[in-house]
């Protein structure tokens, strides 16, 4: 059977190579998904097993090994424990680069909680040596041997190279990490400590014991490891996610797209269908043998596709994975691929077996049927044609058809008259361009054309809708990532400028063209009751604070009244605060305040230890506070001009928060991955378009040849093709976008929704360069379908009866 | 032919009874955890915090093995079970925090106590005791609310836990900002409606067998160290809980010196301006006086002998100091009784709350019938060899692992062998809650290894007089 | 008068290697305007074939063909689209109507295409009527019988008044009745001036015909 396969592709060599371009090009679109969305979504996990990535890390003032460790000992689910003491801004510097933000971390015995990918780890009780984050390896091209000046410790070797996802990597992070011994760093007493436990679901119970007994260790501070893949997530921007969201929607295009063009295939072969199953091959084993064809076409192309799909993407990807500080998945990859490499030929086989076992079940005649040039009336042998005429015709002469002799000049009588003929018309007839089958132009006889078959005119579309809402929310991402580049790590954060500026103006300000909101921002830190850690930072708005900052909630609700706080996961982990719980905080100079805790969020700033209320409780115990206020411009407004004007009103700029990372690197490798999977997408979308001219072109291969026939040129042709095309491509596009508008983009929004809250819907710019860009490759679609048609001898077209 | 049948079916109930019999000090299959620790015990094999069933402990030998012969009596002893008010001012939770030596004065578990007590008399009474001593500690504040809790506790009946008003206010509520206590409410693991559910009557078992009793410094003293005095009292029966310890406060306090009685004694006459809320005032949360325990207990007073058969005698021994403190003390005159006391042919053991002193236990070097010095106070499972004898340690109910103890005296060809195997409650309900807490404590029983090791606990302690 | 028609060894092979057969091997077709020539045979052999080459709807291996005056052989197929246009009308055997239009519709298409004669709608109006065909003009081809569907197609051939009527087996699928008014028509159109080429294998329409030849040979004999 294998055989015959392969003479029957031979055959159709041309047919052939097209149907794999068709399976590689959507390969690509699914090898470049699959490594990318396999890599990110598994990043932490991977690293973090093979770092050894502590399930909580606490940080504290220094204390006595013994002392904390007494403690920490004593707490329940606890696996292992290793003890850290974090040096931060000192000077590191090798070669030309340095850095004033170095974090030496000296280890105790113990586990690392980190990976060494290059070289090996400094041993305890060894000097002279030093193991450096890959980040900064990269960064400043440090290698295994080295040296590296670390302040306080001189000149020392690196050893190794390491990996810890606990942040993110250098110089995302500002940070660069660099481990040394004890021995290195004599007398310094733990102010980290790293708690691994038995079961890390029960992570709260440990919590909630290691807070009862740490009074009096001051600038207590608990991540937890959920609370480390937050914070990685967020410091990429949350794009994470939508990336991975993004892959899963390019992966339905390329389903789509190869479920279609296989079965297009099918409907091109029917003849050859009848004849087998005229010359005696039963269904089951025409099926076969499609099967067999399209695995010996789809198996090649396939794997082809998703291997160049993955290196397409693999350096970005790997950059990207870089800056986490996670783990790329190596060799694992293969599996997730080769899966996936087995869905498409599965998806293509089944997509082409199917129809075929379906057409092959119908009678060998039938199938032998099947052109599409009108021969003789339907359902009525040739000696009843004239006998039997439907009655809405209304009445006619018997079957005979008036004779020509009264032709001439004359017009018909009275005997055909009829419900449409015109009586006894004289004169000229009347133009039937407006009867519903009246004639149309070319352009329409070609969306016609491309519409008679319900069924395959509706996958095409289907598929290049899909194609095109991915297109619609790649473009869609592409600005996401431009305003997060602007507004780097203030994921939450909705508004743009900050300003001193008098109360009585606030009216003013709002009225500015640009302006979309303005409030008034109170800020300030204060101490939680029992000095259990560093200062929380309560943050303030009147009324409803989401309309200038937003962060994601993870538990419970936004608050509703002066009496309740939002707080961040930092804080909340720090002092155990749940929905329904109360913080008492200091307020400097003020007294205490206490709220009723709500809901906790996820926020980056102040490492999390940040809540938001109302004002005013704030401001009965200090009447003295006054507020920042905060502006949120409208989309596409220039910053700049909003900022002159508020001057204008007696405003003073301020800064907008401190950037938590440096984004502007990070964000151009995501924008390399986007292009290279929409690369990917758009060949999809040629492809879909031309396949969708191609069959209609083979399908109604008569007709085409009938058009040649009668004169029609190349223009011509090409103007009947551009209707097939374009009665794709306009109900693709119209649904493409529709369709990124309702699923896609709140699909998307909703996965990252536990990072942010970002609509990500497109704007009316992008929508028209999609609808623009798909009737783009509409015309090039048909430029090249026309000039294989016309290439094909008129007859052939005209014999396929 | 029925009768045959029924001769059978005795025959078959004698061998089974004989096997059974024969098998309680072997290993048998597990049961669910929360019995006899001779048939199931509860461990943490995955190491996650948390108690799952696990299998039994059999009886470890000590000393010189000998012939086992008939067994002379039962009994079970029950010790620390510091019943308790924990709604009541004149307490000093706040000071938990501090750690060492203040770690008892707060416990998560601590609203739990009258119900954890019902839970291990439902166990012992499982058991079948020939008697059973209470060695002391039995309240945890010297309350007269708490005394009376604890005897309706004991005797069974409709029982009362709350004080002061309905519900609970205290430092656990709740709308506490307090990340030092537990709150369960919020604190995993979250119980929400515990507290509520902690002070609702309930219907205690009683203990079934005869008890004899001891009092513990606890007992007598405020929080176990401090005599109770008249500002005490106005504390103790005030509307104003003390919640919170300024943390400046503690500053001023040089850790390494801190006495507890001192301390104490100044945080209860309060010379510092510390936080507290409202709390309804409840009369009978007056300390109690002195010569109450006896007469709640019927008895002179807690030095007393107890002939359980013809062949055992038990003597108790008084060892609380009623001027404060919890060190023991025992008076001349009492190891005078003792001495006397002793002098008998039947088999001797001696019960007392604190471990005996050094002149206590000389006494009991010189008789050799003494089979065991029984105590509590530790709240640990301990058991030493001294000499010939045995010196029984027992845990409380107060910590993890919350258990009690039973003992069989058997005798020997060469002596005596005491028994002695660890008893679970059964964890239903508020008591479970209760055990699930004392073992995540991080300040409680678990890292201080209260349960002792395996020679603790479930072991056949062989006394040779030959 | 010079040939409206003049072909000369046309010479085309069907099929490859051990399968290829000479269809036509040299041979010749000259028809003067307002002639009826009938090429004789059964179809589907190489008589078509000439029809074929004739119109411009297949290539020859070797010969020249010119038709009114112009080159088909050897020319573009923009040519050959004008060609097809302005001086060729052809009518099949099975009539090629398209399904989705109406016969009259079907007949102003021919007049649609690029090129052509800006009167072709006028001119299709006026052939429906005449060709009497009004009172069904707006029915779908599969609501009409075989002998209509033919005159619509004999009127969308004649929209862009084309000086040659290629005709292949016109009556083939038609009844007797219907057949011989296409046969008029065809004759009909012959007295306009036009030249009528017409490949059947019945011997009333080589009746109409003011020449018959056959195929033998791969060639053209009378």
């Amino acid at each position: 059977m294998i055989r015959d396969a392969l003479a029957a592709l031979r055959a159709r060599r041309g047919r052939t190579l097209l149907a794999a371009l068709g399976v590689l090009a959507a390969s690509l679109v699914v090898g470049t998904s699959v490594t990318v969305g396999y890599s990110l979504a598994t990043g932490f996990q991977r690293s973090a097993e093979q770092a050894q990535l502590p399930d909580v890390i606490a940080r504290f003032d220094e204390q006595p090994r013994r002392r904390i460790d007494a403690r920490v000992s004593a707490l329940p689910n606890l696996e292992a424990r290793s003890y850290r003491f974090e040096d931060l801004n000192e000077d590191l510097s090798a070669g030309l680069n340095s850095t004033g933000k170095g974090a030496v971390t000296t280890v105790f015995n113990g586990r690392r909680g980190y990976k060494v990918v290059e070289g090996r780890d400094i041993r305890d009780g060894s000097t002279g040596e030093v193991v450096v984050e890959r980040g900064v390896a990269r960064e400043w091209d440090l290698r295994v041997g080295d040296d590296l000046f670390v302040e306080e410790h001189g000149t020392l070797r690196i050893s190794g190279i390491a990996v810890s996802p606990d942040n993110v990597a250098f110089p995302l992070a500002s940070t660069a990490r660099v481990y040394v011994t004890r021995a290195q760093h004599r007398r310094v007493a733990p102010n980290v400590a790293l708690l691994w436990l038995s079961d890390p679901d029960k992570a709260d119970v440990t919590l909630a014991q290691a807070r009862s007994v740490t009074f009096g260790l001051g600038k207590l501070q608990f991540i937890t490891r959920t609370g480390v893949e937050i914070l990685l997530s967020q410091a990429a921007g949350i794009v994470i996610s939508l990336l991975i969201a993004f892959s899963l929607v390019a992966l339905l295009a390329a389903g789509t797209m190869l479920a279609a063009s296989a079965h297009a295939d099918v409907q091109r072969r029917l003849t050859g269908l009848g004849v087998q199953r005229a010359l005696g091959f039963g269904p089951g084993r025409i099926a076969a043998q499609q099967a067999v064809e399209s695995a010996l076409v789809a198996l090649p192309a396939a794997l082809a596709g998703i291997a160049i799909g993955a290196l397409l993407v693999a350096r970005p990807a790997a950059e990207l994975i870089a800056a986490l500080n996670e783990l790329g998945p190596g060799a694992t990859l293969l599996g997730p691929l080769t899966l996936a490499a087995a869905a498409v030929v599965a998806l293509v086989v089944a997509a082409a077996t199917w129809p075929a076992w379906r057409a092959a079940r119908r009678p060998p005649v039938e199938i032998l049927r099947g052109g599409d040039l009108a021969k003789r009336p339907r359902r009525r042998t040739r000696a009843s044609a004239t006998a039997l005429q439907p009655a809405a015709r209304g009445p006619r002469t018997r079957g005979t058809s008036p004779s020509f002799g009264e032709a001439g000049s004359a017009l018909r009588g009275s005997r055909a008259a009829g419900p449409h003929g015109v009586g006894a018309p004289t004169g000229r007839p009347t133009s039937s361009d407006s009867g519903p089958h009246g004639g149309g132009s070319l352009f329409g006889l070609g969306v016609r054309f491309a519409t008679a078959a319900r069924a395959r005119w509706f996958a095409a579309v289907a598929t290049i809708a899909v194609c095109a809402g991915v297109v619609t929310l790649m473009l869609a991402l592409a600005s996401l990532l431009e305003r997060l580049r602007e507004d780097p790590g203030t994921v939450g954060k909705r508004y743009q400028l900050a300003v001193q500026l008098d109360s009585s103006q606030l009216d003013a300000a709002r009225a500015l063209p640009g302006v979309a909101d303005v409030g008034e921002r109170y800020s300030i830190d204060a101490a939680d009751s029992f000095r259990l850690g560093e200062p929380i930072r309560l943050v303030a708005y009147p009324g409803d604070h989401t309309r200038f900052e937003n962060p994601p909630l993870a538990e419970g609700r936004r608050i509703a009244n002066a009496n309740e706080v939002e707080v961040g996961l930092g804080m909340a982990d720090a002092l155990g605060l749940r929905p329904g719980s109360t913080l008492a905080a200091q307020i400097p100079d003020g007294g205490e305040v206490r709220f009723k805790v709500a809901g906790i969020v996820r926020a980056l700033e102040n490492d999390g230890r940040i809540a938001w209320i109302q004002p005013d409780k704030l401001l009965e115990t200090r009447p003295d506070l006054t507020p920042q206020v905060v502006v949120r411009l409208e989309p596409n407004t220039d910053p700049a001009t909003v900022t002159r004007e508020l001057v204008n009103l007696g405003a003073s700029l301020q800064p907008v928060g401190a950037a938590q990372t440096d984004n502007a690197a990070f964000l151009a490798v995501l924008a390399a991955v986007l292009r290279g999977v929409g690369l990917a997408v758009g060949l999809v979308c040629l492809y879909a378009l031309i396949q969708a001219l191609t069959v209609t072109a083979r399908e109604r291969r008569g007709a085409v040849a009938l058009l040649r026939a009668t004169g029609a040129d190349a223009t011509t042709i090409g103007l009947v093709l551009a209707g097939v095309a374009v009665a794709v491509a306009v109900p693709a596009a119209i649904a493409g976008v529709v369709l990124e508008l309702t699923v896609f983009g709140p699909l998307v929004s909703r996965l990252a929704a536990s990072f942010a809250s970002l609509p990500l819907g497109a704007s009316a710019g992008e929508i028209a360069l999609v609808i623009g860009g798909l009737l783009a490759l509409s015309v090039l679609a048909t430029a090249f379908v026309a000039r294989r048609v016309m290439s094909e001898p008129i007859i052939a077209g005209l014999r396929e009866e | 032919m029925t009768a045959p049948r029924a001769a059978r079916r005795a025959f078959a109930a004698t061998v089974l009874a004989a096997l059974a019999f024969a098998a309680c000090g072997d290993d048998s299959p597990p049961a669910a955890g929360g019995d006899s620790t001779l048939r199931s015990t509860l461990v943490d094999p995955d190491r996650d915090g948390f108690l799952d069933a696990g299998p039994a402990e059999p009886l470890t030998d000590r000393g010189t093995p000998s012939r086992l012969g008939e067994t002379l009596v039962t009994f079970g002893q029950l010790t620390d079970t510091h019943v308790r008010d924990e709604e009541s001012p004149a307490r000093v939770p706040f000071l938990d925090r501090i750690g060492t030596p203040f770690t008892s004065t707060f416990r998560p578990q601590e609203a739990f106590s009258a119900q954890t007590l019902d839970a291990a008399i439902r166990a012992l009474n499982a058991q079948r005791p020939d008697a059973v001593f209470l060695t002391g500690d039995i309240t945890d504040n010297a309350q007269r609310n708490e005394l009376e809790l604890a005897l309706a506790t004991l005797e069974g009946g409709r029982v009362n836990p709350d004080s002061g008003g309905p519900g609970y206010r205290g430092v656990q509520q709740p709308d506490s900002a307090d990340p030092f206590y537990y709150r369960p409410d919020f604190d995993a693991p979250a119980h929400p409606g515990a507290l509520a559910q902690a002070q609702r009557a309930f219907t205690a078992e009683g203990l079934k067998a005869p008890l004899y009793p001891l009092v513990g410094n606890h007992d007598v003293l405020a929080q176990g160290e401090v005599q109770p005095t008249e500002q005490i009292n106005a504390y103790a029966t005030g509307d104003e809980l003390i919640t919170a310890l300024d943390p400046e406060l503690l500053d001023q306090l040089p850790r390494a010196e801190i006495d507890a009685q001192r301390a104490t004694a100044a945080l209860l006459g309060n010379q510092f301006f510390l936080p507290s809320v409202d709390v309804p005032a409840d009369d009978t949360r007056r300390l109690v006086g002195s010569g109450e325990w006896e007469r709640a207990f019927r008895r002179e007073r807690f030095d007393y002998t107890v002939d359980l058969t013809d062949r055992v005698r038990a003597i108790t021994v008084d060892t609380v100091n009623r001027d404060g403190t919890s060190r023991a003390r025992i008076n001349p005159d009492q190891l005078q009784r003792l001495d006397e006391q002793l002098d008998t042919d039947r088999h001797a053991i001696v019960f007392s709350h604190n471990p005996l002193t050094p002149e206590a236990l000389q006494i009991l070097d010189r008789h050799p019938n003494v089979v065991a010095a029984i105590s509590g106070n530790s709240h640990r499972n301990r058991v030493t060899p001294r000499g010939r004898y045995w010196l029984v340690s027992t845990s409380s109910l107060a910590d993890f692992p919350q258990q009690s103890r039973m003992f069989r005296l058997r005798e020997t060809a060469d002596g005596a062998a005491l028994e002695t195997w660890m008893v679970d409650h059964d964890g239903r309900g508020l008591a479970g809650i209760s055990r699930e807490l004392a073992f995540l404590d991080a300040q409680g029983g678990r890292p201080q290894r209260f349960a002792g090791e395996r020679q603790d606990r479930n072991v056949r302690l062989f006394v040779n007089v030959s | 008068m010079a040939a409206v028609i003049a072909a000369t060894g046309v010479v085309k092979t069907f099929g490859e290697g051990r399968a290829a057969r000479r269809v036509l091997d040299g041979a010749a077709l000259h028809v003067q305007p307002g002639e009826v020539v009938a090429i004789l045979g059964r179809s589907g052999t190489g008589k078509s074939t000439m029809l074929n080459l004739v119109g411009g709807l297949d290539r020859p291996d070797a010969g020249t063909i010119t038709v009114a005056g112009e080159p088909v052989t050897g020319v573009s197929e923009r040519a050959l689209s004008r060609l097809r246009r302005t001086h060729i009308g052809f009518i099949f055997q099975f009539f090629h109507l398209l399904p989705e239009l109406s016969g009259e519709a079907n007949v102003l298409l021919a007049g649609r295409v690029r090129g052509a004669a800006p009167d072709a709608a006028e001119r299709g109006q006026a052939l429906i009527d005449r060709l009497g065909l009004r009172g069904v003009a707006r029915s779908l081809p599969h609501q009409l019988s075989g002998g209509e569907q033919q005159r619509f197609a004999i009127a969308r051939a004649l929209v862009n008044d084309p000086p040659v009527l290629l005709a292949d087996e016109p009556t083939g699928n038609l009844d007797t009745r219907a057949g011989a008014e296409v046969l008029r028509l065809l004759r009909a159109g012959a007295e306009e001036g036009r030249a009528v080429v017409m490949v059947t294998h019945e011997s009333a329409a080589a009746d109409i015909a003011d020449r018959v030849l056959t195929l033998r040979d791969g060639r053209l004999i009378p």
